[in-house]
């Protein structure tokens, strides 16, 4: 189950005002740039107009240290869009900065009973150039 | 604080031919539109209440049908109006008793998501215009509902150590209940080796613990309460109903994953027994919105039937089955009877109350909870004869 060879179109992402600077920011560098709150330091994600601690409007796109811990997991039997063909895997990641992320672990979950575990992360470069945050277990 | 309780009473409820309309749906047919389910739900409530439509000022419709629309089908003309999902519409019909902005109101509901193909996941998956979760994630291919609870079970199991053969406890007394009940579409019993053996759709969630899709409508009538003791034989008060919302980190699924929507159901289970002096060992069916076979365990912590972590032993050894030490979903619920998106459910508790469900009634049953936490919100009546 490599999630390399599982997406030949990635499917589509959601692109309002505010969400393409990360996914740009992330094929240039290489990094995982999140939007931070400038008054209150408060990371945000999804991006979005506001800081949820603060309601302060101003932000800045900074990287995130790549690591955090798995949440959960879940291994998909059947498939649902045609870039995954099943089983594949999808995970939650609670980010070291603080927000909480949707992606997929590189490796099968199953044969590591991952909650709880430490992971970093692994950008992975798509057939259709998308650059695609998933993450590694990280010891 | 105190102000719902018995403000307004349900004093009659409708369906239609879920087993038929599912026989024909699936012979390639289409019965009826979303509109015309509505109306035959809406015909049976009103034969059911021994009432004419000219009796009700007020009107709510489903998320599934057009307000305008369905108010112009049933040719009402009403001094109040709204739409709502089963729960709210039930809240919201006491709101409007209480203000007196209206008397009698119905709820209708009509859903053709079967014939139409409505899909819950995938490129076309609905209400991701609503909840951002629904198609945030897509590019890592994660989509449907069911994967949504299978993140929040698979977490909640590892945690308290809850195995995927006690969660099958859910969908195995839910199948004791729609198997005695005519009105509902899977009536097969099942045991929990039939359970562990039908597969996975989206690990750790297998095939059984999926609701079905299906055609059909629903409806009922609620009648302030002094109105409702003249109108009604058996009407079926509504004795509490309380709300708490978790929305702060919905999209990355955080209220789901931190704390399985717990504190949003321990603050509803604060109103609701508060308002209405009851507390859980007064309660003698529950029922819980199952999209999801998952929905019960965490209701039944949730809600303090059982304590946190305890769920999978209290299916186990005190059980949610009919001759359980809390029969729920005893229709079948969504995964059996019928996926009317929590409005079955209001009518099973009405049923339950007044005594009429035949061989799956639950003896001396006096309160029923409902409760549902759709995408964080969780929402709690108490109905009582």
């Amino acid at each position: 189950m490599t999630m390399e060879t599982q997406t030949s179109t990635t499917p589509p992402r959601v692109m309002g005002l505010y969400d393409a600077p990360m996914w740009q920011l992330l094929k240039e560098t290489g990094k995982l740039h999140l939007q931070c709150c400038s008054d209150c330091g408060t990371w945000r994600y999804p991006p979005g107009p506001a800081c949820q601690a603060c309601l302060s409007p101003g932000s800045e796109w900074k990287p995130v240290s790549g690591g955090g811990e798995l949440l959960s997991w879940i291994v998909f039997h059947k498939q649902y869009l045609p870039a995954y063909p099943a089983p594949y895997n999808v995970i939650a990641v609670r980010l070291d900065e603080g927000p909480t992320v949707i992606s997929n672990l590189i490796g099968d979950p199953r044969d590591e009973r991952p909650v709880g575990r430490r992971v970093k992360l692994a950008v992975a470069a798509m057939e259709d150039g998308v650059a695609l945050p998933r993450f590694e277990l990280a010891e | 604080m105190s102000k719902r309780n018995r403000v307004a009473a349900v004093v009659g409820v409708g369906h239609t031919d879920w087993v038929g309309d599912w026989k024909r749906v699936r012979a390639g047919e289409r019965p009826d539109d979303c509109y015309g389910y509505a109306a035959g739900a809406f015909r049976n409530a009103l034969a059911d209440a021994e009432m004419t439509r000219d009796q009700i000022d007020g009107l709510i419709v489903g998320p599934t049908t057009a307000y305008e629309r369905m108010a112009e089908v049933l040719n009402m003309n009403v001094r109040w109006g709204d739409q709502a999902d089963a729960v709210l519409s039930v809240a919201q019909a006491c709101m409007a008793i209480e203000t007196g902005m209206a008397d009698v109101v119905a709820l209708v509901y009509g859903n053709d998501q079967r014939s139409v193909g409505t899909q819950y996941g995938g490129p076309q998956a609905m209400g991701g215009d609503m909840f951002l979760s629904y198609v945030y994630h897509a590019p890592w291919g994660m989509t449907s509902q069911g994967a949504l609870y299978a993140l929040m079970f698979q977490r909640f199991a590892e945690l308290y150590g809850v195995s995927e053969r006690d969660l099958g406890h859910v969908a195995v007394a839910q199948r004791e209940g729609s198997s005695l009940n005519p009105n509902a579409i899977q009536r097969k019993r099942i045991t929990i080796d039939d359970y562990m053996a039908a597969p996975y759709i989206t690990e750790p969630l297998r095939l059984f613990d999926y609701c079905l899709i299906n055609d059909g409508g629903v409806a009922l009538i609620i009648a302030e309460a002094e109105m409702a003791r003249k109108l009604s034989r058996k009407p079926v008060y509504i004795e509490a109903i309380g709300r708490y919302d978790l929305n702060a980190g919905a999209t990355s699924l955080e209220p789901r994953l931190t704390d399985f929507y717990r504190p949003a159901q321990q603050a509803v289970a604060e109103q609701i027994f508060g308002q209405s002096g009851l507390d859980p060992s007064d309660i003698d069916v529950l029922q819980v919105y199952d999209s999801f076979s998952v929905h019960v365990p965490l209701a039944l912590e949730g809600y303090g039937y059982c304590k946190v972590g305890e769920s999978g032993k209290f299916m186990r050894e005190q059980g949610i089955g009919l001759a359980g030490r809390l029969p729920t979903n005893t229709s079948g619920g969504h995964l059996s009877e019928s996926y009317m998106q929590g409005w079955n459910h209001q009518i099973e508790c009405v049923r339950q109350a007044r005594g009429e469900c035949g061989d799956r009634q639950i003896g001396n049953c006096r309160r029923v909870h409902y409760t549902s936490d759709v995408a964080g919100k969780a929402v709690s009546i108490i109905y009582g004869a």
